[in-house]
């Protein structure tokens, strides 16, 4: 990673977590199959937080932070977000979705949509806004991803690193409480990786509650406040991002960072 | 050592091989021994094939005789395209009354009128006129092509749809000169703008009622003599079955389709079933059911008439096939389209409607309009049970006595007719495949 070097002489984002819980993982299990993912996950998420996900491919941290918005359902413990438990009520699951933003590696623009129609989907549908009112908040996040000019462009005519970015304003168009990133830059070419990562900081700055799955471990010592590492369905280490990247306890921990390290 | 490139290399034209005829021909027609031998043979069959067709149809045809006889005597090697022309217009209309045939005709025209909104540019709400189309549309022309007495439902229907065509195609040309919309126009009109929401809705509403009324008022003083459904036939009876079989199909198709692939296992296996049922069994086997069995099932007095039993049965059948479309559609989409959707805050239905179906059916276009061909010529087959469709008039040709035993013209007749309208909706739905796709390369 030449990343790392050159960003760790960015100074470190001042924490914004508060004392106020947003998430709370207790004792949760989950199975694919016969296939044990997630091993009793407790896991507590303060407002403001920021904390980054590492760990091996199949280690569970996608499967955890896709538990937050019940993409996936979990077997067994409970999952608290925002004051609103999970359960198999659909009402809470539609309004907890709503408040959950959520970025995906592969983007998941919708391409029959204009970059603008797909920012305002969900404030016209769910959120129920006038359109007018909806078309200037867009433009607003499209500002702030600094892709004004592609409003009216399809998914298809932009690169990689402009359709993640797009795909972040869209999820901010719906005002979330807690943005969740699963591998937002590992589908994109190295030239791309930066302006994205560029969105997120700005994105941490304004005090957003953000889970990150990366192996951008420059982005976690600029931006996280805590840093999580996920091996076999458990959380195995985690750690102020300093102490976790300069002195991991683990011996598994620091296995898998000589190795992301010396790619 | 760093090795560099002096300057930089122009562009230069393709070698003539790649872009002239001469080129093309020697690269695909005469490349090689065996090429050159099978092109001479190629267009030797081709050449003796369109001039033998020529002479027969066109050089040595009869267009104008009064019976078949005639025709013989006239030229014994020629087509006899008299019979045809003497029978063009049972083909077109079958047994319907020589004069009431504007009636059809202008309900045909009606059906254009009514859809041309949908081809302008500026138009706004299309999704509304394409469902005053499927909803609408049938009972305005029903009347015309069956007219009688009118009950109470029919009236209200055909104002209904009275409304719908003046509203919409003022509010198509509105549309087309300013870009606006009819409703926003009206307000404009009566000087309203500043009025609150709720009163403009309220004006608005008023100014519908009062066209209904009108046009209720307007329509009892109006009708028509009515004509027995047995006297519709020729490819006027083709396209009202194929029409409306076509227009329930897909709508048909998507709720089959969704509820199979629903997660509530009764509608699962209800549509499952359902679906699997028609498509094993031939057209053929649905309409005799449909026609013979079904009235065997109902209670005693309970008489549809043939025609109705015969529309319902080929619904059924294409929705079935449809759905099938449909749910290679819908498979086609990947799965983050769904996690998306559901995490910009959209339930089952918004996911649907928004965001998976749209790209679906895009997908699906090709064999939509591919099914919708295949419906229209499958439509044929009603005249085995009786009914006089255009194959059946085709073929009566050969049993009216001045014409007996004339099957090949009005058969090749028939077979360009299905060609131009197949080919023609073909056409269409590359033109729209490409106009859709505009944008859209991922």
């Amino acid at each position: 990673m030449a990343s790392v070097d050159e960003q760790e002489t960015q100074t470190q984002l001042a924490s914004a977590a508060s004392s106020e819980v947003i998430i709370e993982f207790d004792k949760v299990n989950k199975w694919y199959g016969d296939f044990h993912v997630l091993k009793d996950i407790d896991l507590v998420v303060h407002k403001g937080e920021r904390i980054v996900v590492c760990g091996p491919s199949g280690s569970g941290k996608s499967t955890l932070i896709r538990c937050v918005n019940r993409l996936e359902e979990h077997q067994q413990g409970t999952i608290i977000v925002d004051d609103m438990t999970l359960d198999k009520n659909l009402k809470n699951i539609d309004h907890i979705r709503s408040e959950v933003g959520m970025v995906f590696q592969s983007f998941n623009l919708f391409p029959h949509l204009t970059i603008i129609e797909n920012l305002t989907l969900g404030p016209i549908w769910v959120r129920k806004i006038p359109k007018v009112e909806a078309l200037e908040a867009a433009m607003l996040y499209l500002e702030r991803v600094k892709i004004p000019e592609q409003a009216n462009k399809y998914p298809g005519q932009l690169s990689g690193g402009q359709q993640q970015r797009v795909a972040i304003a869209r999820s901010l168009c719906m005002n979330p409480k807690i943005m969740l990133f699963d591998e937002p830059t590992s589908a994109l070419d190295p030239e791309m990786i930066k302006e994205v990562l560029d969105v997120m900081v700005e994105l941490a700055a304004t005090g957003m509650t953000m889970i990150v799955v990366s192996h951008e471990m420059g982005f976690a010592k600029t931006v996280a406040d805590r840093v999580m590492f996920m091996d076999e369905g458990e959380i195995v280490e985690q750690n102020e991002p300093h102490e976790f990247f300069n002195h991991p306890q683990h011996d598994r921990t620091k296995l898998f960072l000589s190795q992301i390290l010396h790619q | 050592m760093a090795v560099l490139r002096a300057e930089r290399t122009p562009a230069r034209s393709a070698p003539l091989s790649e872009t002239s005829v001469l080129g093309w021909l020697r690269k695909n027609l005469f490349s090689s021994w065996i090429n050159i031998i099978l092109t001479i043979v190629s267009i030797y069959i081709i050449y003796i094939t369109v001039t033998g067709l020529w002479v027969w149809g066109v050089t040595d045809a009869v267009w104008v005789a009064k019976d078949r006889r005639d025709c013989f005597d006239i030229s014994i090697d020629g087509a006899c395209w008299a019979g045809v022309i003497v029978w063009l217009d049972n083909f077109f209309y079958g047994r319907y009354p020589r004069a009431e045939l504007w009636r059809v005709n202008l309900g045909g025209l009606l059906l254009f009128l009514w859809m041309a909104p949908l081809w302008l540019p500026r138009v706004k709400d299309k999704i509304f006129i394409g469902l005053t189309t499927v909803f609408l549309y049938p009972f305005l022309a029903g009347y015309f092509f069956a007219g009688g007495d009118k009950g109470l439902f029919m009236q209200v229907m055909i104002s209904l749809a009275i409304v719908a065509l003046i509203g919409q195609t003022l509010h198509a040309i509105i549309g087309v000169s300013s870009g606006r919309g009819l409703p926003e126009y009206l307000i404009r009109l009566l000087g309203k703008e500043e009025a609150s929401e709720a009163r403009q809705r309220h004006t608005l509403l008023a100014i519908l009622a009062g066209a209904l009324v009108v046009a209720f008022v307007g329509q009892m003083g109006w009708s028509f003599v009515g004509v027995s459904w047995t006297k519709w036939g020729g490819m006027f009876l083709t396209l009202v079955i194929s029409g409306i079989g076509i227009a329930s199909a897909l709508p048909l198709g998507i709720i089959l389709a969704l509820g199979r692939r629903s997660k509530l296992p009764v509608i699962r296996v209800l549509s499952t079933a359902f679906i699997e049922l028609f498509r094993s069994v031939p057209l053929i086997t649905v309409l005799f059911m449909a026609t013979t069995m079904f009235p065997l099932f109902m209670p005693e007095g309970f008489v549809l008439n043939k025609l109705v039993q015969v529309i319902i049965a080929v619904c059924l059948f294409s929705g079935c096939y449809m759905a099938e479309t449909v749910r290679a559609g819908l498979q086609a989409i990947p799965h983050g389209q769904y996690e998306a959707a559901h995490t910009v805050g959209l339930g089952y239905w918004g996911t649907m409607g928004l965001v998976v179906m749209p790209q679906a059916l895009k997908h699906m276009i090709p064999n939509i309009v591919g099914s919708f061909i295949g419906l229209l010529k499958d439509t044929t087959l009603v005249s085995i049970i009786g009914l006089f469709d255009v194959l059946g008039m085709l073929r009566a040709v050969s049993q009216d006595i001045p014409w007996r035993g004339l099957h090949k013209e009005p058969l090749i007749f028939g077979a360009v007719l299905f060609f131009v309208i197949c080919f023609a909706m073909s056409k269409y739905s590359r033109h729209l495949e490409v106009k859709l796709s505009a944008g859209d390369n991922r």
